[in-house]
C-alpha cells in the first residue's frame, strides 16, 4: 500500500473531517458517537451532492438524507465524505466513473490494481483509513468485491433489512445498502444501527418478518459449512484455490464440519442477473430527463431527429458507455419481442437460484409459508448453516488489465456474487491472508489478502456475522 | 458551466417548483413538440363544457332519430339500417377503453392530496407534489390504500370478479408529463374482470342492436387502477409549463369488450359508465370536466364474415381495428366512431386494407385523421413494478363495500318511477343532471312537502314535483342562463310554494310567478322574504271567482273575438278553447282565476 490515500480518488465530495479516527466536534452520544463514516455517492445527503458518479446527476443535491444516512446521524457517526463508484453501481471496477478512476491501494509490476466495483470508493476509504468504516450498495456484488479486492471486509444484509429509501435505484429488486468496515465487528456495529423498519421503503421487512428472524436460536454448535460444488470453476485462480482449500481446512481444523452441496442453477444465475438488471436499471434511470433536476444538454435538446423523444441529447449525454449499454441491454429485453425470451426466462432462472438455496440451508426462509417448495438445492439430511466460497474467482487485475477487457469479461467477475444478490440473502466477504506460499509471489505493495464469501438463509444476517467473526479469527 | 446544468432539489421541491420555474418552462422546440404532443394526440387544456350534451337533449334526439327511421322504413320498407345503404353490408365492432380519475384524497402511490384543499390557495400548480411525483432520485412510491375503495366500488358496481391478488407494473414511454419515464399501472394482472354493462333503449341503444331483447349487455373484460400523467400547457408558441398536481392521481380503466355494434351504443355505454361511476362515488368528475376520457377501437367486416380474422380481447373474426385515442365527450365518441366507420368502409369498398393505426379525432371533424401506424407505436416495455408489493384483497373487503354500495341508476331510476310516480325520462334526466344535486333537490322537496301536507305517498306529489324542480326551474336556468350552482331558491321555499299551489291558496301562474321572484333574489337572508310573505305582499291569495263571475268574464271574452267563438263551434277546433282560458287568466285579476275552471265555464257556454 503505497500511494497516497488521496491519489486513489476514492472520495468525490469531502465532509467536514477526512482524518480517520474520531473527531474533536461533539458529536450526539450513541453506539456510533465519533466515527467518520463516508457515503457511496448514489446514497442521498442533504448537505452534499448526490451524482450516482454520474453527468446526468452533475450538481444535484438531494432535499432529504437517506434514511439509513439518518439513522447514522441518530447514533452518533459523523457523515464524512461521498465516496466515488461506477456510474449508477454499474461496474465491478469503479472505473466507468465521471469523477474518473478509483485506484485500488494495490500495486503490481508498477501499476494500480483494480479496486472491485462498484463500491470501490467505499472500500478504498475504509481501507486506506480515509474513514472508520463506509457504506456501499450491492445490486450483484457492489459491496463484496470491493472488500476481496482491498482486503476489508464487505457485508450486504438481506434484501429490505435496511431501508433504501434515498438509495439511488439501479436494479431496484436487487440493489442493498451494504458495509464496509476494517472488521466484522465494526461491521456488525454499524448493521445494528440500520437494523429497522422502514414506512418509507415498501420493500422494507415487515416487523413480523424481522420478529420471526430474531426468535431463531443463535448457534450453539459448530457450524455446518455448505461447500457449493459448482463454485469450483475452471477460472478459479490457483492462488483464489489455495486459500479457499486452506480456509475450509482451518475451519474444520477447528471443529466445523464441511458438507458438499449442489446449487445446479448458479451457471444460469450470472446470465439471469445481467438480464434482469439491466432491464431494471432502463426503467429506474428513465427519469433522468433534465426536466426538474440534473444535467440538461445546453441550447434546446430537442433531438433533431423527428420522432425521437424529446430527451435523447441530454441522456446521451448524461450518461456514461456503460450506463447505456446497460439500459440498452434492458430495453432489448423488455421489449415485446424479447421479453418472454428474456427478462421472462430470467425471472424464472432467479426464483430456481432461490429455491436452490432453500433446499440447502437448514433453517427454512422465512418468506415461504411452509418447506413445500423446497429446490432442486442437493443437501444432506440436515442442511448447513452457511455456505462458503470465494468472493471472486481470481485476485484483483490491474487497472491496465481491466482496460484491456470485454464487458463479458468484466462481467465474469461477479460469477460468485450475483447469487446471492438474485436471491436476497445476506452474504459477507472476508478477507484472509494469501496461503504461505503465495507470500513468496507476491509482492509487498501487492495484495496480501483474498476475499471469502459467506451466504446465510435469508435474514440470517446475525449468523452470518457470527459466522464472519469465527472466520475472521482463524490463523490460517 | 452554465446555470442550468447545476441545478438543485430544494427540500421543499413543491414550492420550488414554483420558484424555479425556468427549469420547467423550457426553451423554444417548437416543431418537435409540437409534433410529439399531437402524435401523442396530447389534449392540454380542459374540454370545453359545451361538447357534453345534456341527457335531456340527447333523449329528444334519439327519439327524432328514432321517428325519421320509422318513417322510413314505412316509405321504403327495404332497409332498417338507415341512410347508408352501406351498412346492410358491412358491420361495424367497437370496443372502448374509459379512463376515469377516482374520487380520492390521495394519489395512488405517494400521499400528497389529489384534490385541491381549501387550504391549498386555490389548487397552485406544482403544489400537491409528493418527492415521488416528482421523481427525485432514491425515492419509492407508496400504495395508497384508500384508494382502492372507490376503485373497488366501481368494480362491485359492474359486477366485475374483484382478484385477490393483483399486481403493479411499469408502462414505458418518455414525456414531460411523466416523471419518472413509466406510469404505474395493472398490465399483467388487473383487480378486477369480468364484468358487464347491461344497457336498454332507454340509455339511447337503437333498436337494431338490441336484436328483439330488452336489454343489452356488455361484456367488461377487465378494471385496472393506474396514475394519471402531469398537465401540460402550451404558453405562447415554444413554452410548456408543466403541472405535476396530476402526475399521480389515480384513475381507473375500464376496458369493455369489443360487443358493440354501433355509435350510437358506444356513446350510450360511454355515458352509462359515467352515471354508474357517479352514483357510486368512483368518480365525481365528469367527460365534461375532463374527468373522463375514452379511447374506441374500431373495426368493420362484411356482415357473416369473420372480417380478416383479426381478435382483441378475446374476441376473433373481426377486420382489422384501428384506435382513436383521447376522446372527451360523448358526442366525440359517436362521431369519431361514424367517421371512422364509414372510412374504412370506404377503403375497404375500393379494395383497400385497413392498417393497424392510431387515428385522431377533433371536435367538429368530419374525419379522424393518421397519428402513427403500428412502426410508430411505442414498445411500452411492460414489467412488474418490483418496489411495490402485490394487492391483496380480501373478500371481507369486497363484501362490505358489496353491502353498503350506494343504489345503482337503473335501480334508482325504477324506484323514482315506482315510488315517485315520474316518467322514465324524467327520472334518467333527474339521475343524470347537475352530478346528483338536482335528485338531491327534487328529494328534499318531495319529502318536506309530503311531511307539510301528511300525505301518506309520495306517488301522489311526485309527478307535480318533478315538474317544478326539472321543467319550471330547468325553464328558468336557461332563460337566465344559468348553472344548477347558482340556485339560490332552496327546497324549503320551493315546498313553501308547491304547498300552497296544492292547497289552491294560489294559482299556478302565481306559484310560476313566485318561483322566479325567489330565483332571482339575492342569497342572503334579508333579500328573501317568506312565500306567505311575498304571497301577503303581493296580495297573490287565490280568491275564488263565483260561478256568475267566471261567466260573466268568459262571455265578454267572448264577445269580443267572436272569430274565436266561430272556430270553435262551427269549425270545431276544440284546442282554441285553452285560448280562451289564457286570455281569462290574463284578463282576470291577479291571482283569481283558476284554469280548471276557466276551461269548464268556456266549455259549458260553447256548447250552450
Amino acid at each position: 500500500m503505497l500511494q497516497h490515500p488521496h491519489q486513489l480518488n476514492a472520495l468525490v465530495h469531502d465532509g467536514s473531517a477526512t482524518t480517520a479516527g474520531t473527531v474533536e466536534d461533539p458529536s450526539p452520544p450513541g453506539a456510533l458517537s465519533g466515527r467518520l463514516i463516508a457515503i457511496k455517492d448514489n446514497i442521498a445527503t442533504r448537505d452534499s451532492p448526490t451524482t450516482a458518479a454520474s453527468n446526468a446527476l452533475t450538481g444535484y443535491t438531494s432535499p432529504f438524507d437517506a434514511t439509513v444516512v439518518k439513522l447514522l446521524r441518530q447514533h452518533g457517526a459523523t457523515i464524512s465524505a461521498k465516496t466515488n463508484l461506477d456510474e449508477f453501481g454499474m461496474g465491478s471496477h469503479s472505473q466507468h466513473s465521471h469523477f474518473a478512476p478509483v485506484l485500488g491501494p494495490y500495486i503490481r509490476n508498477g501499476v494500480p490494481l483494480s479496486p472491485g466495483g462498484s463500491s470501490g470508493g467505499s472500500a478504498v476509504a475504509v481501507a486506506t483509513g480515509q474513514c472508520w468504516a463506509a457504506l456501499g450498495t450491492d445490486t450483484g456484488g457492489s459491496v463484496r468485491l470491493p472488500a476481496a479486492f482491498t482486503g476489508t471486509v464487505g457485508f450486504k444484509p438481506s434484501y429490505g433489512v435496511m431501508s433504501r429509501w434515498g438509495v439511488i435505484q439501479y436494479a431496484n429488486s436487487m440493489d442493498t445498502v451494504g458495509i464496509l468496515a476494517r472488521n466484522v465487528e465494526d461491521a456488525g456495529r454499524v448493521f445494528r444501527c440500520l437494523d429497522a423498519y422502514d414506512g418509507q421503503d415498501p420493500t422494507s421487512l415487515s416487523v413480523s418478518v424481522r420478529e420471526r428472524a430474531a426468535r431463531r436460536q443463535p448457534l450453539a454448535r459448530g457450524l455446518r459449512i455448505g461447500v457449493p460444488i459448482e463454485y469450483n470453476i475452471v477460472g478459479l485462480a490457483p492462488a483464489v484455490r489455495s486459500a479457499y482449500t486452506r480456509t475450509l481446512g482451518s475451519l474444520q481444523d477447528h471443529g466445523h464440519s464441511l458438507h458438499p452441496v449442489s446449487l445446479p442453477t448458479t451457471r444460469q444465475a450470472l446470465s439471469a442477473y445481467y438480464v434482469l438488471a439491466p432491464a431494471e436499471a432502463s426503467s429506474n434511470l428513465a427519469k433522468y430527463d433534465g426536466t426538474r433536476y440534473g444535467f440538461r444538454t445546453q441550447g434546446t435538446d430537442a433531438s433533431p431527429k423527428s420522432g425521437l423523444p424529446l430527451y435523447a441529447r441530454t441522456r446521451g449525454e448524461g450518461f456514461g458507455e456503460e450506463v447505456k449499454r446497460r439500459i440498452l441491454l434492458g430495453a432489448y429485453t423488455l421489449s415485446s419481442d424479447a421479453i418472454d425470451n428474456y427478462f421472462i426466462q430470467a425471472q424464472k432462472v432467479r426464483r430456481l437460484v432461490q429455491r436452490d438455496f432453500d433446499g440447502v440451508f437448514t433453517r427454512l426462509n422465512p418468506l415461504l409459508d411452509s418447506d413445500v417448495t423446497m429446490g432442486a438445492g442437493v443437501r444432506e439430511e440436515q442442511g448447513v448453516d452457511v455456505l462458503l466460497t470465494p468472493t471472486a474467482p481470481t485476485l484483483p487485475p490491474t487497472v491496465e488489465e481491466v482496460k484491456l477487457q470485454s464487458s463479458v469479461e468484466s462481467y465474469m467477475n461477479d460469477v460468485f456474487t450475483v447469487p446471492a444478490s438474485l436471491a436476497g440473502l445476506p452474504v459477507i466477504s472476508v478477507p484472509v491472508k494469501l496461503s504461505g506460499q503465495g507470500k513468496e509471489v507476491v509482492e509487498e505493495p501487492d495484495v496480501q489478502s483474498v476475499g471469502m464469501q459467506l451466504m446465510g438463509q435469508f435474514g440470517d444476517d446475525q449468523l452470518v456475522l457470527q459466522a464472519a467473526a469465527i472466520l475472521e479469527q482463524l490463523d490460517c | 458551466m452554465q446555470s442550468s446544468t447545476i441545478r438543485t432539489a430544494p427540500s421543499h421541491f413543491a414550492r420550488a417548483l414554483q420558484c424555479t420555474s425556468p427549469g420547467l418552462i423550457r426553451c423554444p422546440r417548437p416543431c418537435i413538440v409540437a409534433k410529439w404532443l399531437q402524435s401523442r394526440n396530447l389534449t392540454t387544456a380542459t374540454p370545453a363544457a359545451q361538447e357534453a350534451i345534456p341527457l335531456r337533449k340527447h333523449l329528444k334526439d334519439e327519439a327524432k332519430r328514432k321517428k325519421a327511421d320509422a318513417k322510413r322504413d314505412g316509405n321504403t320498407a327495404s332497409t332498417k339500417s338507415g341512410a347508408d345503404p352501406r351498412l346492410e353490408k358491412w358491420e361495424l365492432t367497437v370496443g372502448i377503453e374509459i379512463h376515469a380519475e377516482l374520487n380520492t384524497a390521495c394519489k395512488l402511490v405517494s400521499s400528497a392530496p389529489a384534490e385541491v384543499l381549501e387550504t391549498d390557495n386555490g389548487g397552485m400548480a406544482n403544489s400537491r407534489v409528493a418527492m415521488f411525483d416528482a421523481a427525485l432520485p432514491g425515492t419509492q412510491p407508496q400504495f395508497q390504500v384508500a384508494t382502492l375503495l372507490p376503485a373497488l366500488r366501481a368494480a362491485i358496481a359492474f359486477g366485475c370478479e374483484v382478484q385477490r391478488k393483483s399486481g403493479w407494473d411499469r408502462k414505458h414511454y418518455f414525456h414531460w408529463d411523466q416523471p419518472n419515464g413509466y406510469q404505474i399501472t395493472q398490465y399483467y394482472q388487473p383487480f378486477a374482470k369480468d364484468g358487464c354493462l347491461v344497457l336498454d333503449a332507454s340509455d339511447g341503444v337503437p333498436a337494431l342492436d338490441m336484436q328483439g331483447a330488452d336489454r343489452l349487455r356488455i361484456g367488461i373484460k377487465q378494471i385496472q387502477m393506474e396514475q394519471d400523467t402531469a398537465k401540460t400547457t402550451n404558453v405562447g408558441s415554444s413554452t410548456y409549463h408543466v403541472d405535476l398536481n396530476r402526475a399521480g392521481v389515480p384513475l381507473i380503466e375500464i376496458i369493455t369488450l369489443p360487443q358493440i355494434h354501433s355509435p350510437q351504443t358506444a356513446a350510450a355505454v360511454v355515458r352509462k359508465i359515467q352515471a354508474v361511476l357517479k352514483s357510486v362515488d368512483s368518480c365525481v368528475i365528469g367527460m365534461e370536466l375532463g374527468g373522463l376520457r375514452a379511447d374506441v377501437n374500431v373495426s368493420v367486416r362484411e356482415r357473416g364474415t369473420s372480417g380478416v380474422g383479426s381478435s382483441y380481447s378475446g374476441v376473433s373474426g373481426l377486420g382489422q381495428r384501428t384506435e382513436i385515442k383521447n376522446l372527451s365527450s360523448f358526442k366525440a365518441v359517436e362521431d369519431a366512431i361514424i367517421a371512422e366507420r364509414d372510412r374504412q368502409i370506404t377503403v375497404l369498398e375500393a379494395g383497400g386494407v385497413i392498417e393497424g393505426e392510431t387515428r385522431g379525432w377533433t371536435l367538429g371533424a368530419t374525419e379522424t385523421t393518421r397519428l402513427r401506424g403500428k412502426e410508430g407505436e411505442v414498445d411500452y416495455r411492460y414489467m412488474p413494478d418490483a418496489d411495490l408489493p402485490p394487492l391483496v384483497i380480501g373478500q371481507d373487503l369486497v363484501k362490505h363495500l358489496t353491502s353498503t354500495l350506494p343504489t345503482l341508476p337503473d335501480q334508482l331510476q325504477q324506484d323514482l318511477q315506482d315510488e315517485y310516480n315520474l316518467s322514465l325520462k324524467d327520472a334518467k334526466t333527474l339521475i343524470d343532471l347537475d352530478n346528483g344535486d338536482r335528485l338531491d333537490f327534487f328529494l328534499r322537496t318531495v319529502h318536506s312537502v309530503t311531511a307539510e301536507l301528511s300525505i301518506s305517498s309520495q306517488a301522489q306529489i311526485g309527478k307535480m314535483v318533478g315538474n317544478w324542480v326539472l321543467h319550471e326551474l330547468g325553464g328558468l336556468l336557461t332563460t337566465h342562463q344559468r348553472s344548477w350552482d347558482d340556485v339560490r331558491i332552496t327546497a324549503d321555499e320551493l315546498r313553501d310554494i308547491l304547498v300552497c299551489l296544492h292547497q289552491k291558496r294560489i294559482t299556478t301562474r302565481v306559484a310560476k310567478q313566485l318561483l322566479a321572484d325567489l330565483f332571482q333574489r339575492e342569497p342572503a337572508p334579508a333579500a328573501r322574504p317568506c312565500v306567505e310573505q311575498l304571497i301577503e305582499t303581493g296580495n297573490l291569495r287565490l280568491r275564488p271567482l263565483s260561478e256568475e263571475e267566471y261567466r260573466d268574464l268568459a262571455r265578454r271574452i267572448m264577445d269580443e273575438s267572436p272569430e274565436m267563438v266561430k272556430a270553435v263551434r262551427e269549425k270545431g277546433q276544440k284546442g282554441k278553447v285553452m285560448w280562451f282560458v289564457g286570455q281569462m287568466v290574463r284578463q282576470g285579476e291577479e291571482g283569481t282565476v283558476e284554469p280548471e275552471q276557466a276551461r269548464a265555464t268556456i266549455e259549458r257556454l260553447m256548447g250552450g
